[in-house]
């Protein structure tokens, strides 16, 4: 009996939420009105699984844990960075960035953010090679202190993406090193909300942090943020009035969405192209012509617009827009007799493709792999769908036993270095695709520079290498579906599938 | 024979279970049209006579195939897979529950605890480790699902052959001269056979289940290939704005559950020796 | 009998042992690498091979195993590979909604399917056996989460008078344990019915009539009890299912057990969650299993153990 009452506390949480739109639960007790700000529940489709910012690259974890802690600067919704806990951020030289702090700051426990923070949150990154983040910043050289507001990092090569590697690590408090394993069961930054209680895997538990240094930020009182994996539980949930905000709807579920009273539906393009890697150490992959009679047998406009139901972008170049780099190189055509009539001249009358997909991860791949086996197979290629799960597929991967890979890449962090030098350098892409192209991986050396007009143009470069090479199939631009409740105020969709709470008011 | 016309159960379930396996079979002439071709414009038709048309009388698919032609085929697949799964796992149980029972001491001990052991796996790990081994295929899939069903027979069996075992009535036929074989062919196993049959026939749609499940996490059959179980698992996205999908999959297998329930049923009325008279 | 219960003792350990190492055997040698499931997709080898020295991966194999069975005995079974968490805290913390699910569900099994198995086998060939074998049939075939959504769609959303998801209270336990239950409530129902069936039948039965009880009694007196071997088999290793194998009901509902949390192990190849889940589903088996075992002779006293 007390193990259920101890999780009724769960129950009046929620119970909190139904508020106007439900009648009473029996037995559930409400201690006091709910002020003014009121309580948010989100229900997000994946897992947190550390408070640790810099234990984990999970797009999920980042959103979460940014309402907790701040980190030097954030990334909006279109595309600047902008200030967080960092004033201002100059590149000195192509090795040095200068970092100005904020004034006037403090944790949760009330000890003051200062330069120490910084310095040791960077350095406990680089040097702690325990921690997930820690491999992106061994090319720090060097974090000084100027003085308690100043701070000066050095690194070992140009460092461009280092502004956008820091709006995903939140700043630490220099005490958290003497203990650090107690410190992150019960965390302190300086973010909008204070950290109340983790359930692993479930839910958890935030309240406002009411000196926040952004007048009138947070505008609830407490957060709540539910893990439902499951989307249909999702919706049922948002439907049925006990939580107020979810993400990663599919397109089949907007228009039930849409005709529930209550709810407001809302999209916008991602900062995600899919990706659909060869393996080009096998013969298929190999060879230009396959790669290119595949491309030209795939159908992407039917795809965006039967099966995603218009709820995706044709591709332009494999940067989306709104990231360095992104520029317009033309749509892929879709000609099915050119496809044959390729293969037959390069004499793959016969081929057999291995199409691999990581189970579950992204909306409706099966379908969309069916389409496209359907598709190549009217161009006279077989195609094996073999949908894996994950960790079997990484295995495969690494091992070469695949000739498609289904896949996609959200840019987190808001920065195409990542993603050129995880696929398209030589060491990158060694237990993977096997790219290997030396004028892409200088390229991509030369892009590393702070000076975006320079990376631009270095982007852009190699991006008209890869249109042409197609080491990847791009089909389509993602488009990022959440739904709320209509008495939410100010919720922004965001491009990067953060569900950011700080300015969302409850009417 | 004489007897059947008394029960109709068996009647009645076997022509069900007929029914449905020869329309499987018949499936390339019944079926309206190509199970695994999709077709864009016609995603997601709702069944004739709740808003769709004729030609696709159990409504289309989330890629525009045909429903009915994907249950026919896809009941070969998962037909032939839960009842291999089923004989395999039920025959091995059987076995291995008569040989614990029968000999007792060491050897029900280590089988016993083999159980034990085996149980403590959740089938997803088996699975994967299965799968790691032999890659996937019908016939692993079939030795998984063997695998994670022989215990509920081994022990109904066993627990049936104790309670048998030290009877009178056996006593005496051993005491007759009655052998080993002779004891259990003869006594023990039609005594064993009301549970073992009830357990067969819940068997099946545990294992359509099951293979849909394992189909779902990449762990089964592979798409497009039709089969009860994967139509499930691609239907439970759907289940909110077009329950078709998964229904009519779910349809049929409930359609070769009651048929094998009563066929169950009525057998085990047809051959339990103490309703005989 | 107590030399019985000793031996069974003795091999319940040599059964643990031996779940032990299997689990941790089979965790390594499958392909799946954690720290690959960990890092982000292109983090360069390097990385991996760090945090797999890390993570204990690369000692050899029965190091490894020793240097866990020296914490287990300490009552540290490791740290979460996905949670940076102690793995023990991780699933204990599982304990409450899985307990809370599967005894609701087991309670439902055994009240409605024995009294659904009594009423078919006692009105067998009316229209009562026939709706009961319908019920039955339904039971065994509605995919789980085809119940459990329905359910979620009609009384959550539409009717709203049950929450939609998540561990809060009485209420949410009501729709996963109906859920859970509709398959082995059917199969209860079945094995009650056909067990009664036989029982009914028998000379004894028939002798108890003879003297006058009221049909029900003799029912109810006799004929249940003999018919709870195969039934106490059949719960026993429901229970058991119950407590891990409900991943898909938790998925439906949200609902934060122990089914979940394994499974979403296994895939993320947290070895030290799965190893402290296996180990303890084992004990509970091997538990359950003796208990079964031991109520077979209360029940029937015929059966003795050799």
């Amino acid at each position: 009996m007390s193990r259920l009452r101890l999780t009724r506390r769960h129950f009046l949480v929620g119970g909190a939420a139904f508020g106007v739109a439900a009648r009473p639960r029996p037995g559930r007790a409400q201690s006091r009105a709910p002020a003014a700000g009121g309580q948010l529940i989100a229900g997000l489709s994946e897992r947190m699984l550390t408070l640790d910012p810099a234990n984990h690259y999970s797009i999920s974890s980042t959103s979460v844990l940014r309402h907790v802690y701040d980190p030097l600067l954030d990334v909006t919704n279109d595309d600047r960075f902008v200030p967080a806990l960092a004033e201002s951020w100059k590149a000195l030289n192509n090795t040095t960035w200068r970092f100005t702090l904020r004034k006037g700051v403090r944790f949760h426990d009330g000890t003051p953010f200062t330069a120490d923070s910084v310095l040791f949150t960077l350095k406990r990154v680089r040097d702690n090679t325990k921690l997930i983040k820690s491999f992106v910043y061994q090319d720090i050289d060097d974090v000084r202190k100027d003085d308690d507001f100043t701070v000066t990092v050095t690194t070992k090569r140009p460092f461009g993406s280092l502004p956008a590697h820091l709006t995903m690590l939140g700043m630490l408090p220099p005490a958290a090193g003497a203990h650090e394993e107690a410190f992150f069961t019960k965390p302190v930054g300086t973010g909008p909300f204070r950290f109340l209680s983790w359930t692993h895997g479930d839910h958890v538990e935030l309240e406002a942090n009411a000196r926040y240094w952004r007048p009138s930020i947070p505008k609830v009182d407490k957060l709540t943020v539910r893990f439902i994996p499951e989307l249909s539980t999702r919706a049922a949930a948002l439907r049925a009035g006990e939580i107020h905000v979810i993400d990663r709807v599919w397109p089949d579920m907007v228009a039930t969405l849409k005709a529930t009273a209550g709810i407001k539906v809302l999209d916008t393009p991602a900062v995600e192209a899919q990706r659909w890697h060869f393996q080009l150490a096998r013969e298929a992959g190999k060879d230009p012509r396959v790669r290119k009679a595949v491309s030209l047998a795939i159908d992407r406009n039917t795809i965006i617009k039967e099966l995603l139901l218009g709820y995706a972008r044709p591709v332009v170049s494999p940067i989306p827009p709104g990231l360095i780099g992104h520029t317009t190189l033309g749509q892929k055509p879709y000609d099915p007799d050119r496809a044959r009539a390729i293969l037959k001249q390069a004499g793959f009358q016969n081929l057999t493709l291995d199409f691999v997909l990581m189970k579950d991860l992204y909306p409706k791949q099966l379908e969309i792999a069916q389409a496209v086996a359907a598709m190549l197979g009217d161009v006279g290629i077989k195609v094996n769908i073999r949908n894996l799960e994950i960790a079997t597929a990484r295995e495969q991967r690494t091992a070469g036993n695949y000739d498609l890979f289904y896949s996609g890449w959200a840019h987190m962090p808001h920065d195409p270095d990542w993603y050129f030098g995880q696929w398209f350098t030589r060491a990158g892409a060694e237990k993977m695709t096997r790219f290997n192209d030396p004028r892409v991986e200088q390229l991509i050396a030369e892009g590393r520079v702070p000076d975006p007009k320079v990376r631009q143009q270095k982007y852009e470069e190699i991006q008209k290498i890869l249109w042409e090479d197609e080491p990847e199939i791009w089909p389509y631009y993602s488009v990022a579906i959440y739904a709320i409740s209509d008495r939410l105020r100010n919720f922004e969709a965001r491009r990067d599938y953060y569900v950011l709470l700080h300015e969302v008011g409850i009417a | 024979m004489r007897r059947l016309p008394r029960h109709p159960m068996i009647v009645v379930g076997g022509l069900i279970l007929i029914a449905i396996v020869a329309a499987s079979a018949a499936a390339p002439w019944l079926a309206p049209a190509d199970p695994v071709k999709p077709s864009f414009a016609q995603r997601l038709t709702p069944p004739r006579g709740l808003g769709g048309a004729a030609a696709h009388p159990l409504g289309t698919d989330n890629l525009g195939r045909d429903i009915l032609a994907r249950v026919l085929y896809g009941g070969r697949l998962s037909l032939a897979l839960a009842a291999g799964a089923v004989v395999l796992a039920g025959g091995v149980g059987v076995v291995l529950g008569l040989l614990a029972g029968l000999a007792g001491g060491r050897v029900d001990d280590l089988l016993m605890r083999l159980a034990d052991v085996q149980l403590a796996f959740p089938v997803i790990m088996l699975a994967i480790a299965i799968v790691a081994v032999v890659g996937t295929s019908p016939a692993a899939l079939v030795g998984v699902l063997a695998v994670s069903g022989w215990v509920l027979y081994a022990r109904t069996v066993r627990a049936a052959v104790l309670t048998i075992r030290e009877t009178e009535y056996v006593e005496a036929a051993r005491t007759l001269g009655a052998g080993n074989v002779r004891l259990v062919t003869r006594h023990i196993l039609p005594n064993t056979l009301a549970p073992i049959l009830v357990l067969c026939s819940s068997q099946f749609a545990t294992m359509v289940l099951l293979e849909s499940g394992l189909s779902f996490l990449g762990l089964g059959l592979q798409p497009p290939q039709p089969s009860w179980g994967l139509m499930l698992a691609e239907g439970r996205d759907y289940l909110s704005n077009a329950w078709w999908l998964a229904t009519m999959p779910g349809i049929a297998i409930s359609l070769v559950v009651l048929g094998a329930n009563l066929l169950g049923d009525g057998l085990r009325d047809l051959l339990d020796p103490r309703l005989r008279d | 009998m107590r030399a019985y219960l000793l031996r069974r003792l003795w091999q319940s350990a040599v059964t643990l042992v031996g779940v032990s190492i299997l689990v941790f055997v089979i965790l390594r040698v499958v392909p799946g690498d954690p720290a690959k499931m960990l890092l982000p997709e292109g983090a360069p080898p390097s990385a991996v091979e760090e945090l797999n020295r890390h993570l204990g991966l690369r000692e050899p194999l029965w190091v490894q195993y020793e240097i866990f069975l020296r914490s287990v005995v300490r009552g540290d079974f490791g740290q979460s590979f996905q949670y940076r968490a102690p793995a023990l805290r991780v699933v204990i913390e599982r304990v409450p909604a899985t307990i809370a699910l599967a005894v609701a569900a087991m309670a439902l099994t055994v009240v409605v399917g024995v009294s659904l198995g009594v009423l078919t086998a006692v009105r067998q060939g009316t229209p009562w056996d026939y709706g009961g074998t319908v019920l039955a049939v339904l039971g065994q075939s509605l995919p789980n989460f085809w119940l459990g959504i329905m359910l979620v769609l009609l009384f959550g959303v539409t009717l709203r008078w049950l929450p939609t998801s998540g561990f809060g209270g009485w209420a949410s336990l009501v729709l996963p344990s109906v859920t859970l239950a509709a398959f082995p409530t059917a199969l209860v129902a079945r094995l009650t019915r056909a067990s009664l069936l036989e029982i009914l039948g028998q000379e004894y039965i028939r002798t108890g009539r003879a003297k006058g009880l009221g049909e029900r009694r003799v029912v109810l007196r006799h004929a249940l009890r003999n018919a709870t071997i195969p039934l106490l088999t059949v719960l026993g290793l429901q229970i058991g299912t119950l407590l891990g194998g409900a991943v898909i009901t938790e998925s439906i509902f949200a609902w934060p057990g122990m089914g979940k949390l394994v499974v979403d192990a296994i895939f993320f190849r947290d070895f030290p969650v799965v190893q402290t889940i296996l180990i303890l589903s084992a004990t509970i088996f091997v538990v359950i299993n003796l208990l079964v075992d031991l109520l077979y002779t209360v029940l029937d006293p015929r059966i003795r153990y050799g």
